[in-house]
């Protein structure tokens, strides 16, 4: 494995290990993400995808091991939220605010002012489709895929440092899914470091120069992307659907 | 198929998720349920001497009768808090092959299984079988059945209307309230009397008993009009919500707060928007009555604030205690979100302070006017005002850092159990009882007086070591974060 050893690295995984009811399901010896990758993260379910997002955000407590963000360990302090942006379900959507408050919520914790706010979303309307503002809806109100975008959008609105996504690509429609993809590997450029999990081979080979393959907790396979990565994955997957 | 219907619904309730809570649940309603099945059978077959014992001199069958109409207006007030609607469970089956007409006829059976269904029978058939039938007559007697039962099945129907029209329209719910209110205050102020009214109807029934037709002829035009309005409006987003557009709203006097209005303008929407919590306001505002009861010229003149400390801290104080009680439950559903994001915990915290403190001034500014009974009731609800916003705060914020369960927000909350844990309910106690650790002793060996200022300077106390607080409250949270995020994921 090729790591470039001039890149600083925005985290690191050591011995993380999570357990239920006595299965292990995390299970990482040393991980290494280094600034400005994008990563994709696969497996099948119960490969333990969320459970290391959700221990990345310091929302479950690691049965033992540690992560570093920028060399600190996520579970002792709150800098990673300075530069971390996510979303990984509707649990982290506020459902009864409309999107346009959210997003002013969002916006205010990062000192945004509402006419910042409206400015940081204006790339956005064209994902927006006509359906998200001004709709005059609750978040709860809307489709899952609606509620898909408004998340993403209001953590990309952070301009974060480090992005994590859970399955961004689940229940957009087609063209959003293109244009989401597209708008990702425009982020690749600003140096941004994402984590994105997906089942969507196509797609997360196609935006990622990095994939993880999970299996059952474990790293199985680390790879930089190539024309022969996908052909790779799909071998992979293939001997798995019985 | 109505069978099958029925099999559904028994087997989603011992399937539920929350099954052991729902079985509790249940209980309790059934022992309530009893109990009061009890006593109307109690108060019905001794209608007569009880009538004659409260009211001596009066005739019988009048008061009987006047009570008739007085009784279905309050079961209908009670009906629109307390009675569920049926709607929820129909919607697996819209898309199926099963007429539209069944669904409703279902819907309006089920609607019959309700304690209300039960009472009034129990109440009022002894007394009507054997006083009405020895003085009028066996057609008579009858005819007066079937006036109540017929009242009983139109306040059903009239209640789950009404209730179903004013889901989606707020202006239908005010009219009616106003309507009420209007009915209420020509009551009190002897303009027109429901109990005379009813005294007339069934004085008239006894003369010509066929005239009682007219109720059941009532409650079939009440029954088709609930049908019509089930069958035109048995769709899903009809049934769920309101459809009228939603605003954005800002509350630019909490920008002065900074970090901690933003928590606080969050907060206030989470209270506006969802039935839950607004219901639970609502409830509290009720409370404060309470002093209607409570504050009797007698206690007053004695100084006997005993009686009197109560009901005092719970009306400046109910918002903490009832909405207090269910934190951080009401943030449930997105609270993974506010982990991630760019939250202090401190500000958090100060947050859930200033909407006490905003809460309890709101709702002792209201009760300020028991003043005008006495002056020492406005010394003694400062007092508990301050010992609320300085120590039951704390209290109620301590035991939020143990709640890991979370809570329904779209149901509401009167007979609700959801989210009720053995840690929300043994809060009240200490939140009950704290005041009068502080009052008694030092009431006893100095004076009352005393022990209300005591009071006073225990709650200014905990405002001047507030820091301290929001450091040991955070401290108490940051241990358990994981497993209240982990509760709550639980739905």
């Amino acid at each position: 494995m090729q790591k470039a050893l001039d890149k600083n690295k925005m985290l690191e995984i050591k011995e993380l290990k999570k357990e239920y009811a006595g299965t292990t399901v995390v299970d990482i010896d040393h991980l290494i993400i280094n600034a400005g990758e994008t990563v994709g993260i696969v497996g099948n379910n119960g490969a333990g995808k969320t459970t290391l997002f959700r221990m990345l955000l310091d929302l479950i407590r690691p049965f033992s091991g540690e992560i570093l963000s920028k060399g600190k360990n996520v579970a002792h302090n709150d800098q990673w939220k300075n530069y971390t942006a996510s979303f990984l379900d509707e649990g982290f959507l506020i459902n009864y605010l409309t999107p346009e408050e959210y997003f002013l919520f969002v916006g205010s914790l990062q000192q945004y002012s509402p006419s910042e706010v409206m400015n940081y979303l204006t790339p956005y309307t064209e994902l927006f489709n006509g359906e998200i503002m001004n709709s005059g809806k609750y978040i709860r109100d809307f489709s899952m895929g609606n509620q898909n975008k408004i998340g993403i959008v209001a953590a990309l609105l952070q301009n974060p440092e480090l992005l994590i996504l859970d399955e961004p690509f689940a229940n957009l429609d087609p063209t959003t899914q293109i244009r989401l993809k597209d708008h990702l590997k425009t982020l690749k450029a600003k140096q941004l470091t994402t984590l994105i999990s997906s089942h969507d081979l196509n797609h997360v080979t196609d935006v990622c120069e990095r994939i993880i393959l999970f299996e059952k907790g474990k790293i199985i396979k680390d790879m930089y992307t190539d024309e022969n990565t996908l052909k790779e994955l799909e071998a992979y997957f293939s001997l798995r659907t019985f | 198929m109505y069978a099958t219907f029925l099999a559904h619904q028994w087997m989603g309730f011992w399937r539920s998720k929350g099954k052991g809570g729902t079985i509790a649940t249940q209980l309790i309603m059934g022992f309530i349920v009893l109990y009061l099945a009890a006593v109307s059978i109690f108060i019905g077959y001794n209608m007569e001497h009880i009538i004659m014992e409260m009211l001596p001199g009066k005739d019988v069958i009048l008061v009987f009768n006047g009570m008739i109409l007085y009784y279905f207006t309050i079961e209908f007030l009670m009906r629109l808090q307390l009675q569920e609607l049926p709607a929820m469970a129909v919607q697996p089956y819209l898309h199926l092959n099963i007429p539209k007409k069944k669904l409703v006829s279902f819907l309006n059976i089920t609607a019959l299984f309700s304690v209300f269904n039960l009472l009034p029978l129990l109440l009022f058939f002894p007394f009507a079988i054997l006083k009405i039938n020895s003085d009028f007559g066996p057609f008579a007697c009858t005819m007066y059945l079937l006036a109540i039962i017929s009242l009983m099945v139109f306040n059903n129907y009239a209640a789950l209307y009404f209730k179903r029209l004013t889901i989606g329209n707020l202006k239908a719910g005010i009219l009616g309230s106003i309507f009420l209110v209007a009915v209420g205050l020509l009551e009190y102020f002897k303009i027109f009397s429901i109990a005379s009214l009813s005294n007339l109807v069934f004085h008239t029934i006894t003369i010509t008993p066929l005239l009682a037709l007219i109720f059941p002829v009532a409650a079939v035009v009440m029954l088709t009009i609930n049908t019509r309005f089930l069958r035109s409006n048995l769709y899903l987003e009809e049934l769920q919500s309101a459809k009228q557009k939603k605003s954005s709203t800002d509350y630019p006097i909490l920008d002065r707060f900074g970090e901690v209005g933003v928590y606080l303008a969050l907060e206030i929407k989470l209270i506006l928007r969802n039935k839950r919590s607004r219901s639970t306001l609502t409830k509290g505002l009720l409370f404060i009555f309470y002093g209607l009861l409570f504050y009797k010229q007698d206690k007053l003149a004695a100084d006997k604030f005993w009686t009197l400390i109560f009901p005092a801290a719970f009306m400046t104080g109910n918002m903490i205690m009832l909405y207090g009680q269910f934190m951080f439950g009401w943030q449930s559903a997105e609270f993974d979100g506010l982990l991630t994001s760019k939250l202090n915990m401190r500000t958090f915290f100060k947050a859930k302070f200033l909407l006490f403190t905003i809460g309890s001034t709101l709702l002792t500014a209201a009760v300020s006017l028991y003043g005008l009974i006495s002056w020492k009731i406005l010394i003694l609800q400062f007092a508990v005002y301050f010992y609320n916003i300085g120590v039951t705060s704390v209290i109620t914020l301590y035991f939020a850092t143990k709640n890991y369960k979370a809570l329904d927000l779209s149901k509401g909350s009167s007979m609700n159990w959801q989210g009720i844990t053995a840690s929300t309910m043994l809060q009240t106690i200490p939140l009950m009882l704290s005041p009068y650790l502080i009052y008694l002793p030092i009431s006893l060996i100095l004076n009352p007086y005393w022990g209300i200022a005591a009071i006073a300077i225990t709650g200014l106390a905990g405002l001047s070591t507030r820091n301290f607080w929001i450091n040991f409250l955070t401290k108490e949270f940051q241990k358990r974060k994981y497993k209240i995020a982990e509760g709550f994921r639980q739905k």
